[in-house]
């Protein structure tokens, strides 16, 4: 089968759905390749270095649309400005159209598509489940969006993010509040982490704590016990309660941080309005707030989609919602193997013929049409990526390990013990005595000595004392001078084997420990 | 030599044996230690040879001594480190069977004489004893050498009654040993000696075939202890002082040093010599399984990882030993050191066949010692420590022993790894461990996958930092 990469048209876009690297491995899936001239030009793929990875270069467009069986795009289908034909025309009956299309959103487009009578795979509708991640198109592309929301960030606020004391004077670090903890969020976290600001964070599903955590953040914690997970690893909307006690965090911290990055979003809704016209106005002179959530709507109301704007009291909102974009040859490498994935899900037998498999839970979940049938939304996912928190059973404690051990439980053996001593003193003739006291004796030594023992001596310990225990050599010694010649014999063997032990093993502890050095 | 003289001189080396155990405590005094376990053994078995005891045929003691030496001299040359566990169990098969041995010597020869009757009881009570410990010991050690080499698949061997099986062997033997404490008055109880023998036997290769690899390392020095034991046993026979007290410093020691690796995994003693690790009946954890994605990588991507790191931590486990990777893991270091990194080893207890297992090997590659630290020492430094390199370790790391209380090793303390920005692990397939269960931390959204032979991946790590 062919796949087609075609040049996105959408204004600004600079992104590729496929690289020269990408390319190889598809070959591989037993693939041929076939890019437009000049596709890969604004992320810095070109035409040469495509086609020396084995791609055909295809200069008309339509030809290229017309020639492909499975055609890769970014950008869902939409009037192309030169050809002034919408992209959705140039498909025929039969091909396979890859990219991210939107489908809550895009209604009607999914219609003109489905009469198109081809396959649709949605690459934002690729499930969450652990096995989709490599082809989680959205995971890649935020990641990308919350690293460049720090480097928007850092471009227009005039100081350091790192505090530094220097020969003028000192500097203090940045704040930085991030408002959603996904993965655009940690990226956001990680970056501004790394270039030395004070990070903090907050989200409403409690169980990303970690996760933030783990990137360098101090996680915020409200005054209030709701669980904003929802299904998938998205989050839901919360309670009237707890919304309040959220904006009156958000209150508060806006007055402190420099810089504030919000994230939140919730699956097929405007997104949530955090950061109010008050907030911003507390907020001091020259901070910066960026909005990933622009293009829903905008978490900060004051938010202008697609641009930045600067408010009367000098705090610039950014509300790019090209962020990926903006780094468009590391998001077009990380697109095109998101797609790579995809297909290689999609190619089981490795030689190009591409198989759309509805068992197949990634593939059914970005499958929007199938054949002319629309099949979205899919059915909801089974597993969540982050495990949800176990509610219902809490760990069952263990009663009978916790049970303290009773007086008498712990005393029950010395007092047998005690017992058949008295009853073996009762018996037993002194001389026997006066050994067994020379014998528990030492065992309360060897239980002193060895008590603090350091764990890596105790393979040297264990050979040392293998070697001393062959002190029953004495027995054997004794019993050679016997009359008898078979009992001789066997003394003979005793003291034999026992000399192996004596020599083995003090070499072998002489040599374990002569490694052991500072 | 007067019989005080032999006294004496077991006096001074059963005080140079304490001194050996309490050497062996720390690195510092620990070859002083060993040094003073050598001149102990060399005056008790000079003191005995000249003694009143030794009358005849002293050259059969030097060729027997000799040759046995040279044996034992040779083998200490040239084993491998990584084959320390089996030689150290083989050694303990020796004492055994020489407790054995000792102890047919002793019943056999009838010149000696008792006073009274009771005495006469105490004395073939106690050779009974002592040929008990040291059979099971022989046995016992015999076994876990095949295991440890592996001759004997190390899976453990569950009879379906196997509990009762050994509470069987013991009322029988208990049963002939009353038989044979009343035939002895008669002369012909030899024949009971032997059957329990036969049992003792038994016994010690049904407890170790029971035992799972995971657990070898306990039972190593529990043999250990066993041997120390029959040593006590034979000294009371013998009515030896010398051997009463070394013997029971060797049990003693042994009990608590397997006493100590029991708690090192949480685990009960008598659990462990019942049997049954793996035996804790394997329940739901593996249907439930979810093909999950593994990130799997190759050496590239973890010397790009550890050249960026600022610090590393090395987890090592068997899969070292049995590649034999500590000196390339040793040179891996060494680059690491050159470009700044911080370097340390975790080592959990249990880690390897045998205690101190890894350290032994570490040691071999000459890693310093004050590199190398404990579960309890290390453990809170993963949260930040950028890279945790894992090298054939398994079980010891599995999270799932904080997490699942189903989990057979549910409550063992293990190292905290999956806190490291990332973790690398190198192993060979995705097979579970020796507790026979997944492990978590595979499909971990920080941990990359080596899957390669230890020794090559770590050659292959240094070529590319």
């Amino acid at each position: 089968m062919k796949i087609g990469v075609p040049n996105e048209v959408h204004t600004g876009e600079k992104r590729v759905a496929t690289t020269p690297e990408v390319i190889k491995f598809l070959q591989k899936l037993g693939y041929t390749v076939a890019v437009e001239s000049g596709a890969g030009a604004k992320a810095n793929f070109s035409d040469e270095a495509y086609r020396q990875s084995g791609a055909e270069i295809i200069n008309n467009t339509k030809s290229l649309w017309e020639s492909s069986n499975i055609i890769l795009k970014v950008r869902a289908p939409e009037q192309h400005p030169d050809l002034n034909i919408n992209e959705c025309d140039l498909l025929k009956e039969g091909q396979t159209l890859i990219s991210f299309i939107w489908p809550a959103q895009n209604e009607s487009l999914i219609q003109k598509l489905a009469e198109k009578n081809i396959n649709v795979l949605a690459m934002d509708s690729i499930p969450r489940i652990s096995r989709a991640q490599k082809m989680d198109a959205l995971s890649s592309m935020a990641n990308i969006a919350g690293y460049r929301a720090v480097i928007e960030a850092s471009h227009h606020f005039g100081r350091f993010f790192t505090g530094q004391i220097t020969a003028a004077g000192k500097v203090p670090p940045a704040k930085v509040l991030v408002i959603g903890a996904g993965v655009a969020g940690l990226a956001a976290i990680g970056a501004a982490n790394s270039l030395g600001a004070i990070v903090r964070s907050f989200d409403t599903r409690p169980e990303v704590k970690e996760q933030v955590e783990s990137m360098g953040a101090d996680f915020l914690l409200l005054d209030f016990e709701e669980d904003g997970s929802g299904e998938g690893g998205y989050a839901k909307t919360m309670s009237d309660e707890f919304i309040a006690a959220e904006m009156a965090l958000f209150t508060e911290q806006a007055k402190d941080v420099d810089i504030i990055i919000t994230t939140a979003l919730i699956p097929g809704k405007p997104a949530p309005k955090l950061i109010t016209k008050d907030m911003v106005s507390s907020m001091k002179d020259g901070s910066v707030i960026v909005d990933l959530a622009a293009e829903q709507g905008g978490n900060c109301e004051l938010t202008l989609p697609h641009d930045v704007n600067v408010t009367d009291n000098g705090v610039t909102i950014i509300g790019y919602s090209d962020l990926p974009s903006r780094l468009p040859t590391q998001s077009s490498q990380l697109y095109g193997t998101n797609l790579r994935h995809l297909l290689t899900d999609m190619t089981p037998e490795k030689d190009g013929q591409m198989i759309i498999d509805m068992e197949d839970e990634a593939v059914r979940g970005a499958t929007v049409i199938k054949e002319g049938q629309i099949t979205w939304p899919p059915p909801p996912p089974k597993l969540s990526a982050t495990p949800a928190v176990k509610q219902t059973e809490p760990v069952p404690v263990i009663t009978k390990e916790s049970k303290k051990p009773t007086l008498l439980r712990q005393s029950l053996p010395l007092i047998i013990s005690a017992l058949i001593l008295y009853g073996l003193g009762s018996v037993a003739p002194s001389s026997f005595m006066t050994h067994f006291t020379v014998f528990v004796l030492s065992c309360f030594i060897g239980y002193m000595v060895i008590w603090n023992v350091t764990a890596s001596l105790h393979t040297p310990l264990m050979s040392v004392t293998n070697a001393v225990s062959s002190i029953i050599i004495i027995g054997a010694l004794i019993q050679i001078s016997s009359s008898d010649t078979l009992l001789v014999a066997l003394a003979f063997i005793g003291i034999l084997i026992t000399s192996i032990n004596i020599s083995g093993g003090f070499a072998v502890t002489r040599r374990m420990l002569k490694m052991f050095r500072r | 030599m007067s019989g005080g003289l032999v006294t004496v001189s077991y006096i001074g080396a059963i005080i140079l044996f304490v001194m050996t155990l309490g050497g062996l405590s720390h690195q510092e005094t620990s070859r002083k230690g060993n040094l003073y376990g050598m001149i102990g053994m060399t005056i008790a078995v000079l003191a005995t040879v000249f003694g009143p005891e030794v009358t005849t045929n002293i050259h059969l003691i030097v060729i027997a001594m000799l040759i046995g030496g040279s044996i034992g001299f040779t083998l200490a040359k040239k084993v491998e480190m990584t084959q320390m566990p089996e030689l150290v169990a083989i050694l303990h098969s020796l004492v055994g069977l020489a407790a054995v041995l000792v102890g047919y010597v002793n019943f056999m020869d009838e010149s000696i004489s008792f006073p009274t009757d009771i005495e006469k009881v105490i004395h073939e009570v106690e050779i009974y004893i002592g040929v008990l410990i040291g059979a099971v010991t022989f046995s016992g050690s015999v076994i876990a050498f095949g295991k440890l080499s592996g001759m004997i698949g190390g899976s453990p061997l569950l009879l379906p009654a196997r509990h009762w099986f050994n509470l069987g062997l013991l009322i029988l033997s208990i049963w002939v040993g009353y038989e044979f404490v009343h035939q002895a008055e008669a002369g012909n109880a030899m024949m009971y000696l032997m059957i329990m023998t036969g049992i003792a036997l038994l016994f010690g290769i049904h407890m170790v075939m029971a035992i799972g690899g995971a657990d070898m390392p306990v039972v190593i020095s529990m043999l250990n202890s066993y041997s120390g034991w029959a040593a006590a046993g034979i000294g009371f026979t013998l009515e030896n002082t010398a051997l009463i007290i070394t013997g029971a410093l060797v049990g003693s020691s042994g009990a608590i040093l397997s006493y100590i690796m029991c708690k090192g995994m949480n685990r009960s003693f008598f659990n462990v010599i019942l049997g049954g690790f793996g035996a804790t009946e394997q329940s739901t954890n593996t249907s439930s399984k979810e093909q999950k994605p593994v990130k799997s990588g190759n050496a590239e991507d973890a010397a790009f990882l550890m050249k960026n790191a600022s610090s590393v931590i090395i987890v090592p486990g068997y899969g070292m030993a049995v590649a034999q990777a500590q000196h390339a893991l040793r040179e891996m270091v060494d680059t690491l050191k050159k470009n700044d990194i911080k370097v340390t080893y975790a080592i959990h207890p249990v880690a390897g066949r045998m205690p101190g297992h890894m350290n032994v090997l570490l040691a071999e590659a000459n890693v310093p010692y004050d590199e190398v630290f404990e579960l309890e020492e290390i453990n809170n430094d993963f949260a930040n420590a950028d890279v945790a390199f894992v090298i054939g370790a398994n079980d010891v790391t599995n999270p799932v022993a904080k997490t699942d209380p189903q989990s057979p090793i549910y409550g063992m303390p293990v190292l905290d790894v999956e806190k490291c920005k990332s973790v690398l692990f190198v192993k060979r397939s995705l097979s579970p461990g020796y507790a026979g269960i997944d492990n978590d931390l595979f499909y971990k959204e920080n941990t990359l996958m080596l899957f390669a032979d230890a020794k090559k991946m770590t050659e292959n790590i240094t070529k590319n930092l």
